[in-house]
């Protein structure tokens, strides 16, 4: 489809037009170096040109925390709130992101249709952007460069003055109507290198786990963590959770909540009384990676990992998930060379 | 309800803080009485009490007197519950256990030492059986809403067992170290909802370790943040220097 051009000077009237028609959820700066999505207030606040968000745009579809039902004690009775499609534009999302959203609509549509988070996910618009790597980005080795635009309505491509922004679909093209832009004629920028990379497809990686998962690497890591479960609830691809009931004050009335929870958190492999499934850091660590790279991969034939570095930019230990993935790499190649 | 849990609130080592914070409960006070009967509550009011439901005990225990009056507290007692970080680690108290304890009672109490026989600051659970934990300081309203509803309606209360960095991140909050402070968040038990890092301030751990902590990878973050080991260990010592003993 078509591409225009978007000058740096027209963004935020771009934003409000975007505005005029729908809620719009976009980065914004949070604390001192932080970055979070958040529902446009003032198209000026809007961030572009940024690493990572703290959490990804799942947030939206799978809230950190949700209520699941309310009840009340007295009248025996319990009722399900009211879960509408989010009829919103996201703006600024980055490709990896885009392909995490991909991969949980395929998590929640397999099995038991998940009502909740597939009913806000119909009727969103995205707007991906492009981003330069910074040394922790790796989406490139899973197979999402920076530029890719699967799963987008609209695209930003960073180029010089602006933006370069592709018309997707017809959803984004209809975003477009009433704001006139010329077309962009020039081709676009080389894309940034990425600095980071897992060196073999995923065809391979499936095989480098299987030999790996006896590998001294686990229990070198988990001396270095502190299982806070960070890298778990940064993922945006993780989906785990925990259910909890509680009653107000009044003892008459109480809702059921999800919370976000996460494999690497000792206290989530506790089951009823008191039995810890999987007992040794080292077992958790490798699960987590078997998550991204094993398990639900065998089945689909990719890797469930998308690359946007938030387990290691956000792991205060420095535990590195492509340095673990690339020493199973080199020891799998040392064996079968 | 026709027989409602009678209950007492006690005190030993500490600031009364997680007392106060129960009568702090503005909105929810009314409730709570509604629920149960008080029939003993220093802070609050005369009488003595000889069966309790429910025991709520705040500090840590720290002379002979507390050992025996703990006891008898637990004897008349069904459920007792451990109110903050006094009472479930031995909170700042146990600071002076890092030191020989006659050069503490010495530096506090100078040439009359002898009339004030101590110990070293111990968590209630480390002399009686504790049934369920209140953790924080001051003690978390939040959890003491989720255990009193719990205790009233007959349940188990849960315990948290996660780490602080969990709530921040449900939060969406930018981490602590990112801000180039330090936090304990990686090692301390949620139940808080991330207070303090939410609101600019980091983690100093006083809800307690979390179970089966790996202190030796904290400290070596606490380091990697610019912190010299003897200061990485203090700062686990603040709230936690029973735990880092072994003391529970």
């Amino acid at each position: 489809m078509a591409r225009f051009y978007l000058e740096k000077g027209k963004v935020a009237a771009f934003i409000a037009h975007l505005q005029s028609q729908k809620t719009v959820y976009a980065p914004h700066r949070k604390g001192r170096n932080a970055f979070a999505f958040a529902p446009v207030e003032r198209p000026e606040d809007v961030v572009l040109d940024y690493p990572r968000t703290v959490s990804s745009i799942k947030k939206y579809f799978l809230p950190a925390r949700e209520e699941l039902l309310s009840f009340n004690l007295v009248e025996n009775t319990c009722a399900q709130p009211a879960v509408a499609p989010l009829d919103a534009v996201f703006l600024g999302v980055h490709s990896y992101d885009v392909h995490a959203v991909l991969k949980l609509d395929h998590n929640f549509v397999a099995g038991n249709p998940e009502r909740n988070y597939l009913t806000r996910r119909q009727g969103a618009l995205i707007v991906g952007v492009g981003f330069t790597p910074d040394r922790f980005h790796f989406s490139g080795s899973v197979g999402i460069p920076a530029g890719d635009t699967t799963g987008c309505d609209l695209f930003l491509h960073p180029c010089e003055g602006g933006y370069a922004l592709e018309a997707l679909t017809p959803g984004g093209e209809g975003l477009l109507a009433g704001f006139p832009l010329p077309a962009h004629a020039a081709g676009l920028p080389a894309a940034a290198p990425f600095h980071q990379h897992i060196y073999v497809p995923q065809a391979k990686l499936k095989d480098v786990l299987a030999h790996g998962y006896d590998s001294e690497v686990w229990e070198e890591e988990a001396e270095k963590c502190t299982s806070c479960g960070t890298c778990n609830l940064v993922c945006p691809t993780c989906y785990c959770f925990d259910v909890e009931d509680a009653v107000d004050i009044t003892v008459t009335r109480g809702s059921r909540e999800r919370h976000w929870d996460g494999c690497l958190l000792r206290s989530f492999t506790e089951v009823a009384g008191g039995e810890v499934f999987r007992e040794e850091p080292a077992d958790r660590q490798r699960h987590r990676v078997f998550r991204k790279f094993k398990y639900i991969s065998d089945e689909t034939g990719e890797p469930w990992c998308v690359g946007c570095g938030r387990c290691t930019a956000s792991c205060t230990a420095g535990i590195s998930i492509v340095s673990i993935v690339n020493r199973l790499v080199n020891d799998y190649d040392a064996v079968k060379a | 309800m026709a027989n409602k849990p009678r209950v007492g609130i006690f005190d030993f080592t500490g600031c009364e803080g997680c007392e106060l914070n129960q009568l702090n409960f503005e909105d929810q006070l009314l409730d709570i009485l509604e629920h149960v009967e008080i029939v003993e509550w220093r802070e609050a009011m005369d009488g003595r009490s000889e069966e309790l439901d429910i025991a709520f005990v705040e500090g840590a225990l720290s002379t002979p007197d507390c050992i025996k009056r703990i006891h008898e507290i637990r004897r008349k007692t069904k459920v007792l519950v451990a109110l903050g970080a006094c009472a479930v680690q031995g909170g700042i108290n146990a600071l002076k256990n890092i030191r020989p304890i006659e050069q503490v009672r010495e530096e506090v109490y100078g040439q009359d030492k002898y009339l004030f026989p101590t110990l070293p600051a111990l968590p209630l659970s480390a002399v009686v059986k504790v049934d369920v934990n209140v953790r924080g300081c001051p003690m978390t309203q939040l959890e003491f809403l989720k255990v009193f509803t719990a205790l009233v309606m007959g349940k188990a209360p849960i315990e948290p067992g996660n780490s602080v960095c969990t709530e921040c991140k449900l939060k969406d909050n930018e981490c602590v170290y990112e801000k180039g402070m330090i936090c304990l968040g990686p090692v301390t038990r949620a139940g808080c909802d991330a207070q303090c890092p939410t609101f600019g301030q980091y983690c100093t751990g006083c809800r307690g370790l979390v179970p089966e902590p790996n202190v030796e990878a904290m400290q070596e973050i606490l380091v990697a943040h610019g912190l010299s080991m003897d200061d990485a260990r203090k700062k686990l010592q603040l709230f936690n220097a029973n735990q880092l003993e072994g003391v529970s």
